[in-house]
């Protein structure tokens, strides 16, 4: 039997399903995939011969990847959303109620729709692929599963398992998977087709049924089977998603509330609340931002750094060098090292070296610690640096990055030594935060294979990597360094060459506009949680104290020789900056007093005035002035497009995921009205707040960043 | 030999006492770190690189076939060849020696060869009431056998066998090699103070060439395990202040009644790596590299296991026949210092027509080793025996010496724990 996307085949008695999306290389639960799911399935039940039936996938490492995200995307109407879910559910309730048991045979990715696919069977099964990985990620995209998820999962592994998975997103893979009971077997991949035939026989002849259902009753019987237990789960979810989320995101609330539903009604009960709750968060601007996040994601993997170009041929790094073993060239060097080159790091004394492989070997500690890393393998990873006070041993290194002290002559002399000693074909790159690549480049034999390259501190957590061509930078370089990054793991964003780049030119007016507002009197405190109330991870002043106020001075500087009057280093700034102690954290003291993990505002901050700026013209003043330099990075192309400057934003400065990025947040708001306010800030507090051109012309034209 | 061996450049570790500085580092680390250092500087791409020969003596468990463990951890390729080598205190040399054979077979023509050696990470055996207590639990079904074989358990079992002092203990004639020392001190009447004022000298010189900076060439500085928080830059044996008075106090380590021989003027147990390049002579030529020096020749010789401190003797013996040089041909020696009493032993029968009729089949003495051109740089009674490393060591430190003196041939010669003598003809252009 054979209909578009599945077919049929039974012998003795085993049927075996295998869903193969037409013209697609991964299994989708479309709704016309439903559409004939649902009328496959009547026409199944009626059939005798089978006597257990085994849902296969055709594809490649994918057993059904889940629902399809446009067609999410794309609903508009909460109705239209329940429709879906209540079809979705109704076309699995018919999967469990076949008269047979079912199998689902995972030799692959089974997330979202594929996995509560897979709950509806009577078995689950999966091969040790690598790409084995079940999970439930639909919160990730704002929602919360809508085909049973929430009400099977719980049913078969018991709610304290079943929380984490629903409420983080997180996949698991076969090992995982068997362990909490969410599959009742797993094979090796080799011999995956085998295993599925015996598994099928040995629930045939009823061998093994019994022994799987005393099994999966092994939950834990006083958590999940009591009332106080579920209800200290509830307790203990919610306090954990409102700590992680600050209440900002709405689905994993909601999630819970089904979760707690269903289990006191009952299953069908459970999934119309589940729907309904589906229906409410699917049309929400949380649920589109996230969704278009994730198209961003997909963009960036797939864009090489250079419009409408791609690399001839893909290219693997294998020798990396790293100059400087700062804080920053340690933190690189683990990077490189963790991802399978063979790193070369020099500096100027080996005391400084050692400086390096201790940050390493603190970065591997941890990665051990959270059993990320076999103990062993830190040793074989260890061993991938090499260390040097001289220019010897870079000769074999594919790219090399300089994360050395912030001055243009000390960088242009260690390249001038450098050069020499390393292939032509090798890239260099530049770490600087603040320099002019250009200039840097200037006097190298191959300023074509010159770049910057700007890593976030610290390295092992900070996702984003800016990379930023200079006027003789070639093409094949941003392309192979874009490369790299992704070979790194981090996402690369190429930007413009001017002052700050592009994070900390958006980032710094809001944080001077922070210091500013601290001057005219308004509460530090009060700052610092309009920003977090907003969704920032960090308030400004605690931003600035953290990266530390000499550093963020320095930076403000810069943008002050770049851009002039809007980005004019306020006096106040200046005069804490003179008092030398004032550094923030590292110094124990900045805007707030740093005490041993305690956080107080730092009385000497204060200035005897008070303001009585409100909180909404706070923010205003905050997020308008990133939004107004935002702008101004897209009008002049300082970044490919405003998705790829939200998707810097989120990954560079933690901006609020559920917000979507600074760009997304601005079309909530509409241009127009962020104009007026801009004009009316500008007669307030100064002429930085004069709307940009890009702001204006949207306004007149009715048109958004999106 | 049809051709001489080119040795492109040669690198080691600092070396620290077992216990001390580097005890935090496996063999395999020491090794792996030492070798990327020797690519490092040599920028030769390893991939043309045919086998790693490592020697090493006190073989970790975790670590079977160390070379092709250290070949790895560096950053060879999976396809690289390795294998380890084992001839006692002489393994470094071995691989040395190892590689040059094959290149001359034409089994290879570019071979790494070091050795390692973590004295540190021996480690303490469980002796074979303990080992057969385990099999019985192991083997025990019921509940009743277990109690039954648990209480057959003495506290007694649980005295562990030393690693390091079985190594050291030769298992023919039943000597710890400190007695073996002791041996040749009363075949030649070398008194305690002959062997205090040998060691003495030993760190002396050792000081002088860590100051002026002469060992730091040929050394790469190690950031320490377990935090790489510190860097271990020089040897650490050398002892800064060392008196005749502070050595003649130490009691006798091996003889405690009647002996000579004290922890102080014995070599020290030792952790280091050292590693060099090899290639024949006409292919450097060929590739256009300037080899840091080459081996001319080499032989290895055998002797009683309880005399074995004198197998630089027999060996050059050996050497000088099959090359035809004399000890005056050489402008350097370096004799390994196991011993003082072990070294002084040599120097006596170097030099001894009798010893030479008696032992050689020879009429005459191999000649007298120039006092001023033995061990210039002190040897192993500071600077330590890492017994799977010392003999490239050796090499090394001759090959630089050389060098800066603008000389032409040395002689890098060895005593084998066992009973044997190894002796390498090396060379400068």
């Amino acid at each position: 039997m054979k209909t578009t996307n599945f077919s049929l085949i039974t012998k003795n008695g085993i049927g075996r399903l295998t869903f193969d999306l037409e013209d697609e290389k991964v299994n989708k639960l479309t709704t016309p995939v439903m559409k004939e799911l649902n009328k496959l399935l009547d026409e199944l039940k009626h059939k005798r011969e089978i006597k257990v039936l085994i849902f296969c996938s055709a594809k490649k490492d994918i057993f059904i990847a889940g629902a399809d995200i446009r067609e999410i995307q794309d609903i508009s109407d909460p109705s239209e959303g329940e429709n879906k879910a209540l079809m979705g559910q109704a076309v699995l309730n018919k999967i469990e109620a076949l008269p047979f048991p079912t199998i689902s045979a995972i030799d692959g990715a089974a997330l979202g729709g594929g996995c509560e696919f897979a709950l509806a069977c009577t078995f689950r099964i999966a091969s040790d692929n690598p790409k084995t990985q079940l999970g439930l990620p639909e919160v990730s995209l704002g929602i919360i599963p809508g085909f049973g998820g929430t009400q099977r999962l719980p049913r078969l592994i018991g709610v304290s398992k079943a929380m984490p998975l629903i409420l983080t997103g997180k996949s698991i893979d076969h090992k995982k998977s068997e362990k909490i009971g969410l599959i009742d077997a797993f094979y090796s991949q080799a011999f995956f087709d085998d295993g599925v035939e015996s598994f099928a026989k040995s629930i045939i002849e009823g061998s093994s049924e019994k022994r799987i259902e005393k099994r999966r009753k092994k939950q834990s019987f006083l958590i999940d089977n009591t009332p106080i237990g579920r209800a200290i789960v509830y307790k203990k979810s919610q306090a954990s998603v409102l700590k992680m989320t600050k209440g900002h995101l709405p689905a994993p609330l909601k999630a819970i509330k089904a979760v707690k539903y269903g289990l006191k009604k009952s299953l069908e009960k459970g999934l119309i609340v589940e729907a309904q709750y589906f229906s409410d968060l699917v049309v929400t601007d949380v649920c589109k931002n996230l969704i278009q996040l994730f198209f961003t994601g997909e963009e960036l993997k797939k864009f090489s750094g250079v419009r409408d170009q791609v690399l001839s041929k893909p290219v693997t790094f294998k020798n990396g060098g790293v100059l400087g073993a700062g804080l920053m060239g340690g933190g690189i060097a683990w990077l490189l090292s963790y991802r399978g080159l063979n790193v070369r790091l020099k500096d100027i004394g080996w005391d400084a070296v050692a400086k390096a492989f201790h940050t390493a070997d603190k970065i591997y500690s941890q990665l051990v610690k959270k059993r990320r890393i076999k103990h062993i393998m830190k040793s074989v990873y260890m061993n991938r640096l090499s260390a040097t006070i001289t220019n010897s041993g870079f000769y074999h290194s594919d790219i090399i990055v300089e994360a050395v002290v912030e001055n243009l002559d000390i960088k242009k002399s260690v390249y001038s030594e450098l050069e020499p000693r390393i292939k032509s074909s090798a890239i260099i790159a530049s770490n600087t935060s603040a320099l002019d690549i250009t200039e840097l480049a200037d006097g190298l034999k191959n300023p074509e294979r010159f770049i910057g390259m700007h890593f976030f501190s610290p390295v092992n957590k900070m996702p984003l990597v800016e990379i930023i061509p200079g006027e003789k930078t070639s093409d094949k370089t941003v392309m192979e360094t874009v490369a790299f990054v992704k070979q790194l793991k981090k996402t690369p964003i190429v930007v413009s060459n001017c002052p700050g780049f592009l994070i900390n030119r958006i980032l710094m007016p809001y944080v001077t506009e922070a210091i500013k507002m601290v001057s005219e009197g308004v509460s530090i405190k009060l700052i610092d949680s309009v920003a977090v109330k907003f969704g920032m991870p960090l308030g400004p002043l605690e931003l600035a104290d953290e990266v530390g106020l000499d550093v963020g001075y320095k930076v403000a500087k810069i943008l002050e020789d770049g851009y002039g009057d809007r980005m004019t280093v306020d006096s106040f700034f200046e005069s804490i900056h003179r008092k030398k102690e004032l550094l923030g954290k590292k110094s124990g003291k900045g805007f707030y007093i740093h005490n041993s993990g305690k956080k107080e505002v730092n009385p000497e901050i204060s200035l005897g005035k008070k303001s009585n700026c409100s909180a909404s013209i706070i923010e205003e003043r905050l997020f308008f002035i990133m939004i107004n330099e935002a702008a101004r990075c897209i009008d002049e192309g300082v970044v490919d497009n405003p998705r790829f400057l939200d998707m810097a934003m989120l990954m560079g400065t933690g901006f609020p995921v559920f917000r979507g990025g600074l760009c997304r947040y601005a079309d909530t708001i509409g241009a127009s009205l962020i104009v007026d306010r801009l004009t009316s800030l500008e007669e307030t507090c100064g002429n930085r707040f004069n709307p940009a051109d890009l702001l204006i012309t949207y306004r007149d034209e009715r048109k958004s960043f999106y | 030999m049809k051709e001489r061996i080119a040795i492109i450049d040669g690198i080691r570790t600092p070396q620290a006492k077992a216990g001390e500085q580097l005890r935090s580092v496996s063999a395999d680390d020491l090794g792996a770190y030492a070798l990327k250092e020797l690519l490092a500087r040599t920028e030769f791409p390893k991939e043309n690189i045919d086998e790693v020969i490592i020697g090493n003596v006190a073989q970790p468990a975790n670590a079977a076939n160390i070379s092709r463990v250290i070949a790895l951890k560096s950053g060879f390729p999976n396809s690289i060849s390795a294998l380890t080598v084992h001839r006692n205190c002489a393994s470094g040399m071995e691989s040395i020696t190892s590689a040059a054979c094959k290149i001359l077979a034409g089994q290879g023509n570019i071979i790494v060869a070091g050795g390692t050696e973590s004295m540190s990470h021996i480690p303490l055996l469980y002796g074979k009431k303990m080992t057969a207590f385990f099999e019985k639990m192991m083997r025990a079904k019921t509940l009743k056998q277990k109690l039954s074989i648990l209480s057959s358990f003495r506290l007694s079992f649980l005295k562990p066998i030393i690693g390091v002092v079985e190594g050291l203990t030769d298992p023919v004639c039943g000597l710890i090699m400190g007695l073996t020392a002791e041996n040749l001190a009363r075949e030649f009447k070398i008194s305690r103070e002959a062997q205090d004022d040998y060691a003495l000298n030993s760190h002396l010189k050792a000081l002088d060439a860590i100051k002026s900076g002469r060992l730091a060439e040929e050394i790469v500085p190690v950031p320490l395990q377990p935090k790489y928080d510190t860097v271990l830059k020089d040897d650490k044996g050398p002892r800064e202040g060392q008196s005749m008075k502070a050595l003649s106090k130490l009691r006798p380590f091996f003889d405690r009644k009647a002996g000579t021989v004290t922890v102080g003027n014995s070599c020290p147990l030792t952790d280091g790596a050292a590693m060099t390049l090899l290639m024949s002579e006409s292919r450097a030529k060929e590739i256009g590299l300037t080899p840091m020096g080459y081996l001319k020749a080499f032989s290895y010789a055998g002797l009683e296991p309880e005399r074995m401190g004198l197998g630089p003797v027999y060996a050059t013996s050996k050497l000088l026949d099959n090359t035809g040089f004399t000890m005056k041909d050489f402008d350097l020696v370096e004799l390994n210092e196991a011993f003082a009493a072990q070294v002084i032993g040599n120097e006596c029968a170097f030099k001894s027509d009798a010893f030479s009729s008696k032992f050689l089949g020879k009429d005459k003495a191999l000649g007298e080793i120039d006092p001023s051109i033995l061990n210039v740089n002190g040897g192993a009674i500071a600077l330590g025996h890492p017994v799977g490393t010392t003999g490239t060591r050796l090499v090394i430190t001759i090959l630089k010496e050389l060098k800066r003196r603008n000389k032409q041939r040395g002689l890098a010669t060895l005593c084998i724990g066992g009973g044997q003598g190894a002796a390498l003809a090396l060379e400068v252009d």
